[in-house]
């Protein structure tokens, strides 16, 4: 049991770290090339070198470009017109069609933005004004410079890696304490226990502190595998981080304790604990972009400690945040905190008592 | 074929006895259907915005209200200076600031380019992405704009102006709608879940409660024992998948362009994989919060992540992509999706119900010799 516990976590970390956390790249393009001259392969090349598309096949056809997206061996495909050189020589306008498979609307979306960055900045190389100064071309229009502040990688890991910290607080915490408490209830020796000298308040807080131990080390464990294999880079304190994980740790002990109180049976137990975080993990944030709900699920967001704990951790980890600006995110988890721990207590201690 | 039965009934009447169960089983899936339908996605619209103008001419004044009026920008905030900006993306006020330039409106009227400047917070990577490809966006069709207007200042005549431009189509989901790229998925994952987690804990379960010896020396014979324990389960599964369907077509509108049969046929080969894993993990493991354990170890975790459900199986790297083709959900993930929304076949799909039908007797025979081993 004890490897496992030890395991567990590590594990998670490897599969969000690189899954939930791996970027969209290497995406499976299909060239469709009408026009067969220097100026399409340019175009070609411009998609192969970006590191986002990686080339697929080359069907001659728009039947084959069907066949393609529909097994699934690209996932987005790009129409070189005939005549694409004489337009460019002409200085016309020509056009490039890029079809996406959508059925998975982030990645086409973002498929589709790098294509249309792609063929932008071929467009200013393939039509480029004569300027005053020869040899050079002048840029018109707007510039915009866009600059990625605290990740300029735009790294996922960096966002998941903090946020599993506090994932596997919740995930270890609710799942091992509720299913080790009801296993004496099950097995009846809670009984047995009480005709020992041990008082009730022993009980509960031996009961616990191993919890906060391994919580703890886990924790750790995380932190450190983050930092030094992902290289997830930590700016933050580790006062801040140390004292909202804590927070949320007796969030997570109250709930665990509310779980065992539910449940006769460890199975019960299980079904509870994973019933309750499908949905934390879903509508915290914490793969799920929350800006992107709609405001009934957005209000029903504020009642998830995960919540709160998931902008601390990455605004700490990234960009340094202290006390002073994540204050309200402190509040609504020591609120939260305190409210389920102590409830949880009172009615352990209540369910104990008779 | 009657002991079977009898134990299926038994196990039925088990199931039927736990309610808790039974929500788990019945509410969770239309729970979570309900939210990829109506809820969840990765469309994120209105980052909110903060805009801090250092020209205050007539023109960056229009450039910050055409940011404005495209969807993607919530302008909530205006700000003074430079300094603010860190405060703002420290406590997460703004996900975006953008910077126009002292100069602006002088460069676009003089023929140049406007200079911008737009901080994103990478913090949250998903919309840094989605903000970084939208002020791109923004920013190529007002340049354009402005770049017809200083030409025609110039003299030059516009249709002289050559670009290329790309012009973009959306296949299969061309309203983009999160729900029909989910649910498909959502039934791979339900069903995963609820069978392998139930199989691997009864025969554990009855171990642990001492039912099992007294099954032992009943006539019963082992295969006929897995055979009647995961009956109810392959029925449930079954059923599961037909409701989440319906429900998903009728209900939701996403749409169901193959064939119901190829459906049914990968439906039961899959099925038949996971209560195959079930039962491996029940006859091995020792306790029931093992098998809960390993349960979720194997089933819960790697289908959620590994089988392409929500995260695109072509950015991993190449350890964990070489590990995703052991699962056979991987597989079954491609024919709901296809059957859903692309309409594909037979002929695009059959390596797919290959890779199915090969894991499905592999492991079958597997758990079968694990269980007539146990003399």
């Amino acid at each position: 049991m004890l490897p496992m516990l030890m395991l567990m976590p590590v594990l998670q970390l490897v599969l969000f770290g690189y899954v939930v956390g791996s970027d969209v790249k290497n995406l499976q393009l299909a060239v469709l090339d009408y026009d067969h001259t220097v100026q399409s392969e340019r175009v070609v090349e411009a998609f192969t070198s970006s590191g986002y598309f990686t080339l697929a096949a080359r069907p001659t056809n728009e039947a084959g470009v069907k066949n393609l997206l529909d097994g699934g061996t690209a996932v987005i495909a790009i129409e070189i017109p005939k005549g694409l050189s004489d337009s460019i020589r002409a200085r016309r306008p020509a056009q490039i069609g890029i079809v996406v498979d959508g059925s998975d609307s982030r990645t086409s979306q973002v498929a589709a933005g790098y294509a249309q960055g792609i063929i932008a900045s071929l467009s200013s190389q393939f039509y480029a004004l004569p300027s005053a100064k020869p040899g050079k071309t002048a840029p018109v229009g707007v510039d915009a410079q866009i600059r990625v502040l605290y990740n300029p990688t735009m790294r996922a890991v960096n966002t998941m890696v903090p946020a599993l910290l506090a994932f596997v607080l919740l995930m270890s915490t609710t799942n091992v304490m509720s299913q080790a408490i009801v296993k004496e209830r099950e097995r009846g020796t809670l009984e047995q226990l009480f005709v020992t000298p041990i008082g009730r308040s022993d009980y509960l807080l031996g009961k616990l502190v191993p919890y906060i131990g391994i919580a703890v080390i886990q924790v750790i464990v995380t932190f450190a595998v983050g930092v030094l294999w992902f290289r997830v880079p930590f700016r933050g304190s580790f006062w801040v981080l140390g004292i909202g994980l804590m927070l949320f740790l007796f969030a997570c002990l109250g709930i665990g304790m509310i779980i065992s109180l539910m449940s006769s049976t460890r199975q019960q137990a299980q079904q509870t604990s994973l019933f309750l975080q499908m949905p934390q993990m879903m509508l915290s944030g914490f793969m799920f972009p929350i800006a992107a709900f709609p405001p009934w699920l957005y209000f029903f967001t504020f009642l998830i400690p995960l919540r709160y704990m998931l902008v601390i951790v990455r605004s700490n980890f990234l960009k340094g945040s202290g006390f002073v600006a994540l204050w309200p995110q402190f509040l609504a988890l020591a609120v939260f905190s305190l409210a389920l721990f102590f409830f949880g207590l009172s009615r352990f201690q209540k369910r104990l008592a008779d | 074929m009657r002991r079977i039965l009898a134990i299926a009934r038994k196990e039925f009447i088990h199931i039927m006895r736990d309610k808790r169960m039974l929500g788990v089983i019945l509410i969770m899936p239309l729970l979570q259907l309900f939210l990829y339908a109506y809820a969840l996605s990765f469309d994120i619209k209105h980052l909110p915005t903060a805009a801090l103008d250092l020209d205050h001419t007539e023109q960056s004044r229009q450039y910050i209200s055409a940011l404005q009026q495209s969807n993607y920008f919530t302008v909530n905030r205006v700000l003074n200076n430079y300094g603010q900006v860190d405060g703002i993306f420290e406590s997460n006020q703004d996900q975006v600031v953008v910077v126009v330039g002292s100069g602006f409106g002088r460069d676009t009227t003089a023929g140049r380019a406007g200079a911008v400047q737009v901080l994103v917070d990478g913090s949250d990577a998903n919309s840094a992405q989605l903000g970084q490809t939208y002020s791109g966006a923004l920013s190529r069709v007002y340049g354009a704009k402005i770049a017809i207007a200083q030409y025609e200042a110039k003299g030059a005549s516009v249709s002289n102006v050559g670009a290329l431009t790309g012009n973009t189509r959306v296949w299969y989901n061309p309203e983009g709608k999160s729900a029909s790229y989910f649910v498909p998925g959502l039934i791979v994952v339900l069903v995963t879940m609820v069978t392998v987690l139930q199989t691997a804990n009864t025969l554990v379960k009855e171990k642990e409660m001492g039912t099992y010896e007294q099954l032992i020396v009943s006539p019963i014979k082992r295969i006929e024992l897995m055979v009647g324990k995961i009956a109810p389960w392959a029925l449930i599964g079954a059923v599961e998948i037909l409701v989440i369907s319906l429900i998903g077509i009728i209900i939701f509108g996403i749409p169901f362009r193959g064939s119901a049969l190829l459906l049914a046929v990968a439906s039961l080969l899959y099925v038949t994989c996971t209560l195959a894993l079930g039962l491996i993990i029940s006859a091995r493991a020792t306790s029931v919060e093992a098998a809960n354990q390993l349960g979720s170890l194997v089933s819960f975790l790697p289908t959620f992540m590994l089988s392409g459900y929500i995260f695109p199986l072509s950015s991993l790297p190449w350890v964990l992509q070489f590990l995703s083709y052991l699962y056979p959900a991987r597989y079954f993930m491609v024919v709901t999706r296809t059957v859903f929304l692309k309409g594909g076949g037979l002929s695009v799909l059959w390596p797919q119900l290959a890779a199915l039908a090969g894991f499905a007797v592999l492991m079958t025979t597997f758990a079968a010799f694990l269980y007539r081993e146990r003399a």
